[in-house]
């Protein structure tokens, strides 16, 4: 890579002053930004600044963090993983992947950070200001990313409103979901989706179940139909490649609860993950989308986990054969996705209802899935904190998922199997300062409660 | 957005709405970041926009609230000069005093539209420099406590003596060996600038800590 013009000494200079003077954090995201440079010459002017600084070994000690790729075999089974590592575990994480396939410094500071926060809180404003094109200085294109132009979006939205062909029901409700992150790059979807819709919905059976089933990995939010994009997403990731798989970003320090729900192996997802410019925009995306709490956040993790789950594949195309020609798919809002335009309330139609639970915690089994063959029924993950104080007179603090199951019209509550994960921390009362941490999952009995929470997604739609 | 004046007492009850929010915040934040609490109480929240640490632990929580709680009514009437988080060795002297000075211009409006989502921005940066303190500053020795303390113009803290506002929860006058630090060092952090509120972070840091 001829990068001649951008090595000069200057960016080593003005690195320097970002670093020592301002005591900022550099990550190459921020620099190709500010710099306004491709992002592969901000990670190796990021690579250069640290070596010189290095050998010089004078002043302030720098520290910085990696980001590392690579193959990863996790309970026997292969995934891409991708994590940003302080440079302390970076040969650890390094040793324990099977192939590393791409290493960068990911981000230069002064400061030794206990936790990836001000990784995020960098890069916001940055992305922020140029919204319009973060992807500018990016390494990842897709040509099928284009932004809509305002009156198809329009359309599109108020087509969303009606129960219609799902071709255009593709279209809106991915763009709903990623119109709050309000980022050009995930509008792309209709090239990509008019590609498999193809313009007409009396496509073969197949490709209109193809879409259906991605639709459906869109729409549903249970950890059994993450096995549906692993298999579903055979077609699609060829088209998209290797980088489809790609996108899963994890921080090493603290479990992110629920910002990570966003990976998804579902072909949309990925496809929206293609284009954007990098995993920290896409944690941005995913902040986002989590937010919405749209029905592309399918999975949580699972591309990094794709352990055998019940397959629901089979119900699914089971079904689908049964639609005629004017499937009434609608959409089903997720609790916490407040998209109000969407119609929550559909005739009945016999599509079912894949239940959703709300967030998952990365630790949280495959096991607890929930049947989703009823319909209209939602699942929802609440979190739930519950402090008291135990037989030492320590306080504990449980946080626990619930999966509770409610119905949208509240008629048929069912009993079903959850699975609360709960993390409890230990916190001493007085001057004694150790604590535990313990994970520990367990099967509760099912709770009845049919009452709807508010959203409080509303808040998010203001902006 | 109205254009809405210092008189309105609601526009001074928004800008100590936001002030004791982002106190709160950063308060939490110290805490964590100067590993003065464990971090295993600690959990990541969200606020602007951006991920941030909060403790778990009810006292903890309920203490830091009753404080801002009674500090809001002072920064309602633009009478909190400083708002000061004193960190304490074990002998209870003062190794670093994170000092949030604050003013408010005295004739405000709200004029702009995105000005709340402006201030937002800014809060964002202070809490960023907030997480990268550690790197300016010495590291503390173990056990430490910390303390808040406010500093008021003229004579406000004398209503604070005589109404509680907040039952068993009384505000003393500061010792003077909190308040004043020997050989103090002094960082500046982060200084803000809006049209509702200027505020000005920086810690005075105690040369020798052990």
């Amino acid at each position: 890579m001829d990068m001649d013009m951008d090595m000069d000494d200057l960016y080593l200079d003005n690195i320097d002053e970002f670093v020592n003077d301002q005591n900022k954090i550099v990550t190459y995201k921020w620099l190709s930004l500010t710099l306004g440079v491709h992002v592969n010459t901000a990670k190796q002017m990021l690579y250069h600044y640290l070596e010189q600084k290095r050998r010089e070994s004078s002043g302030t000690p720098l520290h910085a963090t990696y980001l590392v790729s690579g193959k990863f075999v996790e309970n026997g089974s292969t995934c891409h993983k991708v994590s940003v590592v302080r440079e302390d575990k970076l040969d650890a994480v390094k040793a324990k992947m099977d192939v590393t396939i791409s290493v960068h410094v990911y981000s230069v500071q002064r400061a030794e950070l206990k936790d990836s926060s001000p990784l995020y809180s960098t890069d916001y404003d940055a992305v922020k200001e140029n919204l319009k094109n973060c992807s500018k200085y990016s390494a990842i294109r897709c040509a099928a990313a284009v932004p809509m132009a305002s009156v198809e979006l329009q359309k599109a939205q108020e087509v969303a409103l009606v129960p219609p062909v799902e071709k255009e029901i593709n279209k809106p409700r991915l763009n709903e979901n990623t119109s709050a992150t309000s980022k050009p790059s995930t509008k792309q979807p209709t090239g990509i989706m008019g590609m498999f819709a193809s313009k007409n919905a009396s496509k073969s059976q197949e490709s209109s179940k193809e879409v259906k089933t991605e639709q459906k990995d869109d729409s549903s939010l249970v950890e059994t139909s993450k096995t549906k994009p692993a298999s579903k997403a055979n077609p699609m990731s060829n088209f998209f490649g290797k980088p489809a798989q790609k996108k899963v970003d994890e921080k090493p320090n603290k479990s992110i609860k629920e910002e990570t729900d966003g990976d998804s192996a579902a072909s949309t997802t990925a496809s929206v993950k293609l284009s954007q410019p990098s995993p920290k925009s896409e944690f941005a995306i995913k902040e986002e989308r989590s937010k919405v709490s749209s029905a592309l956040k399918a999975e949580s993790k699972d591309t990094r986990n794709k352990s055998k789950r019940p397959e629901v594949v089979d119900s699914d195309d089971e079904k689908m054969d049964n639609q005629q020609k004017k499937r009434r798919r609608i959409k089903k809002p997720q609790p916490d996705s407040s998209d109000d335009e969407v119609v929550p309330d559909s005739p009945p139609v016999p599509t079912k209802q894949i239940p959703s639970p709300k967030k998952q915690v990365k630790r949280e089994p495959v096991s607890h899935q929930e049947s989703s063959e009823v319909k209209r029924r939602k699942r929802r993950r609440v979190l739930k904190s519950h402090t008291f104080v135990d037989e030492d007179g320590s306080f504990v603090t449980e946080k626990g998922y619930v999966s509770e199951s409610y119905s949208e019209s509240e008629e048929e509550p069912e009993p079903k199997s959850q699975a609360k994960d709960s993390s409890s921390l230990k916190q001493s009362f007085g001057k004694r300062e150790e604590e535990k941490k313990e994970k520990s999952q367990k099967k509760t009995s099912a709770s009845n409660k049919s009452t709807k929470q508010p959203s409080i997604m509303g808040f998010f739609q203001k902006k | 957005m109205a254009t809405l004046t210092r008189q309105d007492l609601n526009f001074g009850q928004v800008v100590a709405d936001i002030l004791c929010e982002f106190l709160e915040v950063a308060i939490h934040l110290i805490l964590y970041v100067r590993e003065v609490y464990p971090s295993g109480i600690f959990q990541k929240r969200k606020k602007y926009n951006v991920p941030v640490q909060m403790s778990c632990h009810p006292e903890l929580n309920q203490y830091i609230q009753d404080t801002l709680h009674c500090i809001k009514p002072l920064i309602e009437k633009n009478e909190a000069e400083k708002v000061v988080v004193v960190i304490m060795d074990k002998e209870h002297h003062p190794v670093e005093r994170f000092v949030f000075e604050i003013s408010q211009p005295p004739l405000l409006s709200i004029s702009s539209e995105t000005l709340l989502s402006h201030v937002e921005q800014l809060l964002r940066a202070v809490i960023l420099k907030i997480s990268v303190c550690d790197a300016v500053l010495d590291t503390n020795p173990p056990g430490c406590t910390f303390t808040v303390l406010v500093h008021t113009r003229e004579t406000a803290t004398r209503n604070m003596e005589k109404v509680q506002v907040i039952k068993d929860f009384p505000w003393i006058v500061a010792d003077e060996q909190e308040v004043h630090m020997e050989e103090a060092k002094l960082i500046p952090l982060k200084t803000m600038t809006s049209d509702i509120l200027k505020m000005q972070l920086y810690v005075e840091e105690k040369t020798q800590k052990t």
